[in-house]
């Protein structure tokens, strides 16, 4: 039985989760996952709402949109309040911005809520980087890729400018999602 | 032989690119070095990528000032030699049509790849459709034929866009990518093969470019400055390219000929896939992304159960009569989902005589699993 | 003078098929002279027009490669070849419908990116082909098949229009100008640049019968009288101006 997992980024336009969906899905990619990565953007999701959905198998994937998220991360209380009940009861999490999100108490999926806009803006003074702390905390808490391979995504797309910015973000999520999993 | 193995541009391995970044990958590995086009939602991705990548292997690239000019840019540099292609969506590809036609009648290898989107008319530029697969065939005007692939994957847009190029020169035929914005813009992991196969145009000193007695129909073509003093025209023209404007035989021979030389070789041409079909009482007939819903919904109602398979046609035009009158004898129902009014449900009546019911959607957005396996389940 | 010009068209080719007293089979044999002057190799020309009369000049007569596209479209064609094989000297003869109304859009852009295309606009002020409708060159006033009271517009300037959008050789001469004609025609062949000849080319059947030129020759002196060089308009009021064609080399 091939097993699938199915992540869903969202956030608003400008929070990067277009491209915090591409560094998942590449290094899926380089941990010999096969992926199917979408993205929308637009009207569907009220304000200005962005999404970024990534499956990942061991194998051939047949419909390769998001169907119900394992997996998410939501960005922005506009996100939360959309996607939270898409999430699978009991196996699901969601990942979340303590500092944005009031998670609702009825739902049967585990929280993680993180202070990911906090620590990009004050630790990282980049407002810009709170996507990739976020990879960090996903990938630390749940293993859905290996820290290598996403160091080596960041390397392959992120430009050099900002790429020590991006791996220390990545550092400081890591650190976030272990006091999770501690 | 007519064909060589040439390496990969790409070294062998897996990649993770958008379906449009693959088809531009597919192109240069088919031996693309011109392309001309102009930008448009959702295929726009493809234009940036293979202008970048055209000039790493010494290609040309140009952005030209509308789609007519793309596609007859494409067409002036397939004769100069190259291999070459366009690619737009929708309201582009209209504009192309009559270009495409002369591409036909002229038996012009290039490649279109058509990213389609939500139409009629400018209709929802960002969203998905499958409204453009008769015009693919019927939009320009007399008779012709073209072949148009239809991808499902990311690795297809790779796959096919490469096979679209390699058909392309085979039969010296107009060859088209029909894409949909949600297979343009999937991204998925990709594996790049070593080696490809690549079909060149024929060649033959002196040989006359637009008739050709026997053999495979498709005569040899040769290119702009190599002294073969060649003279291509879109009116109807001889065996050596001179205008026959009054003449009744050779103008039924021409368009005898340009159709005859694709349709003989439908065999060769039509790629369809067959998924769970043998003891199948309903038979889905897919393509494109709603084929991978197709996939989905198929393998969820077997677990339940039902007898159901899909054919899913890599190839629409030609049409693949043979093939779906075959599973037509075999099922009980035919199921066509597609995004667009009934387009290839149209086609597949014609070729069965058991019951074909057309799932259509046309809002903007992919058919679903759950309206798919909701709606097969009440038949 | 008569020269051996035989060598430049296509074997099997016979009579050309334009009407008597038409300019375009002069402009055919003058672009040939140029050609000869220069000797230029025709394996390494290709001359592409679009749908009209003037596009029958090249195709398939010359014997070099020919490209006889679609109605408007030559440009963009030629284009496509000339930056796939620079190599190749491409030349785009065609009428004034088909580069600058149906084609304008591709006329002004090709100007603009001052690709190496030699442009030879054969201009009979109408729509030959098609039965004598108004062109966007057809001067204010004529009569056409669809306008019986005169043209209530005014004609596009050519040459102005091309220079405008980044052409960078441009002359205008008319079939009546044969010596002149020729020499712009080899600056125009050795001219790296977009290159872009206006040539006035009588066209009796279409223009001349409705606007009182009914004879070939009338049409062809009322050209030479018209014509003069923009040196010569110099002295002119503007009232003898709109009377004249202007022609010469505008930009060079």
């Amino acid at each position: 039985m091939t097993e699938i997992k199915q992540v869903r980024l969202s956030g608003f336009g400008g929070q990067g989760v277009v491209l915090a969906g591409l560094l998942l899905g590449q290094a899926g990619v380089f941990d010999g996952k096969y992926i199917s990565g979408s993205n929308s953007y637009g009207a569907q999701a009220r304000g200005s709402g962005c999404k970024s959905e990534i499956v990942f198998s061991d194998g051939p994937v047949d419909f390769p949109h998001l169907t119900i998220a394992d997996i998410l991360i939501a960005m922005s209380r506009g996100a939360y309040d959309n996607y939270c009940t898409d999430v699978r009861t009991e196996s699901g999490l969601i990942l979340y911005d303590q500092g944005f999100v009031t998670p609702k108490d009825n739902l049967k999926v585990k929280h993680l809520g993180i202070p990911a806009n906090e620590v990009s803006v004050k630790r990282l003074k980049n407002k810009q980087v709170s996507n990739i702390v976020f990879l960090g905390a996903l990938i630390e808490a749940t293993r859905i890729v290996s820290a290598g391979a996403i160091r080596k995504a960041i390397s392959m797309h992120v430009s050099e400018r900002f790429r020590s910015l991006n791996l220390k973000a990545l550092q400081a999520g890591m650190e976030l999602g272990r006091e999770f999993n501690g | 032989m007519p064909f060589r193995w040439v390496k990969s541009p790409f070294p062998k391995g897996t990649y993770y690119f958008s379906g449009n970044e693959a088809a531009a990958e597919g192109a240069i590995a088919a031996g693309c070095r011109f392309y001309a086009g102009y930008p448009i939602t959702p295929s726009s991705e493809l234009m940036e990528r293979i202008a970048v990548r055209l000039k790493e292997v010494g290609g040309v690239f140009i952005q030209m000032e509308d789609e007519i000019a793309s596609i007859s840019a494409t067409i002036g540099a397939s004769w100069a030699g190259a291999k070459a292609m366009t690619a737009t969506s929708g309201p582009g590809f209209s504009l192309m049509q009559e270009s495409i036609g002369y591409a036909a009648f002229t038996e012009t290898p290039c490649v279109i790849v058509d990213v389609q989107r939500a139409g009629p008319c400018t209709g929802q530029a960002t969203k998905v459709g499958s409204g453009d697969i008769m015009q693919a065939k019927w939009g320009s005007h007399g008779d012709y034929q073209v072949i148009a692939l239809s991808p499902w994957s990311s690795q297809e847009m790779y796959d096919l866009t490469l096979r679209a190029f390699n058909l392309s020169e085979q039969y010296r035929v107009p060859a088209m990518v029909m894409a949909d914005e949600a297979v343009g813009h999937l991204r998925e992991t990709i594996r790049v093969a070593p080696r490809v196969e690549v079909w060149d145009r024929k060649k033959k000193k002196g040989g006359a470019p637009f008739d050709i007695e026997g053999e495979d129909g498709v005569p040899p073509m040769a290119a702009f400055g190599e002294g073969e003093r060649l003279s291509v025209t879109g009116s109807t023209h001889d065996a050596y390219g001179f205008r026959k404007t009054d003449d009744p035989e050779v103008h039924a021979r021409l368009v005898g000929r340009i159709n005859q030389k694709i349709l003989n070789h439908k065999r060769s041409i039509i790629e369809t896939e067959d998924y769970l079909l043998e003891d199948a009482e309903v038979a889905l007939i897919a393509y494109g992304f709603t084929a991978r819903t197709s996939l989905y919904a198929v393998k969820r109602l077997r677990k339940e159960g039902q007898k159901i398979g899909m054919l899913r046609l890599k190839t629409l035009w030609p049409f693949s009569d043979e093939r779906v009158a075959e599973v037509g004898k075999k099922v009980k129902r035919i199921m066509v989902p597609e995004m667009n009014l009934g387009q290839v449900a149209g086609e597949v009546k014609r070729c069965v005589v058991c019951d074909v019911i057309s799932l259509s959607q046309t809002n903007g957005e992919v058919i679903g699993p759950e309206l798919l396996i909701e709606t097969l389940k009440k038949i | 003078m008569v020269r051996a010009l035989e060598k430049y068209i296509r074997p099997g080719v016979k009579a050309t098929p334009f009407c008597p007293g038409c300019g375009h089979g002069i402009l055919m044999g003058l672009i040939l002279r140029a050609i000869d002057d220069l000797k230029m190799d025709m394996k390494k020309m290709l001359f592409v027009s679009g749908i009209g009369c003037a596009a029958w000049i090249p195709s398939p007569h010359y014997n070099g490669d020919t490209l006889h596209t679609l109605h408007g479209r030559a440009l963009a064609f030629a284009t496509g070849a000339k930056l796939y094989n620079p190599d190749l000297c491409v030349m785009v003869v065609s009428g004034d419908g088909d580069l600058s109304s149906i084609g304008g859009n591709h006329l002004i852009h090709a100007a603009r990116r001052n690709i190496d295309l030699k442009v030879i606009c054969a201009n009979n002020m109408i729509y030959g082909m098609t039965g004598g409708q108004v062109a966007s060159t057809t001067p204010r006033g004529s009569k056409t098949s669809t306008t019986g009271e005169g043209n209530p517009f005014r004609p596009f300037d050519l040459c102005k229009l091309v220079e405008g959008a980044g052409a960078t050789y441009v002359a205008r001469f008319s079939v009546t100008q044969p010596v002149s004609l020729i020499d712009s025609i080899k600056k125009a062949i050795l001219h790296v640049g977009f290159s872009f000849i206006e040539v006035l080319s009588p066209c009796p059947t279409q223009f001349g019968r409705r606007n009182r030129l009914d004879r070939p020759d009338e049409m062809m002196k009322d050209l030479i009288q018209r014509c003069i060089l923009e040196q010569e308009a110099e002295g002119l009021t503007e009232e003898e101006k709109a009377e004249k064609i202007i022609t010469g080399e505008f930009l060079s």
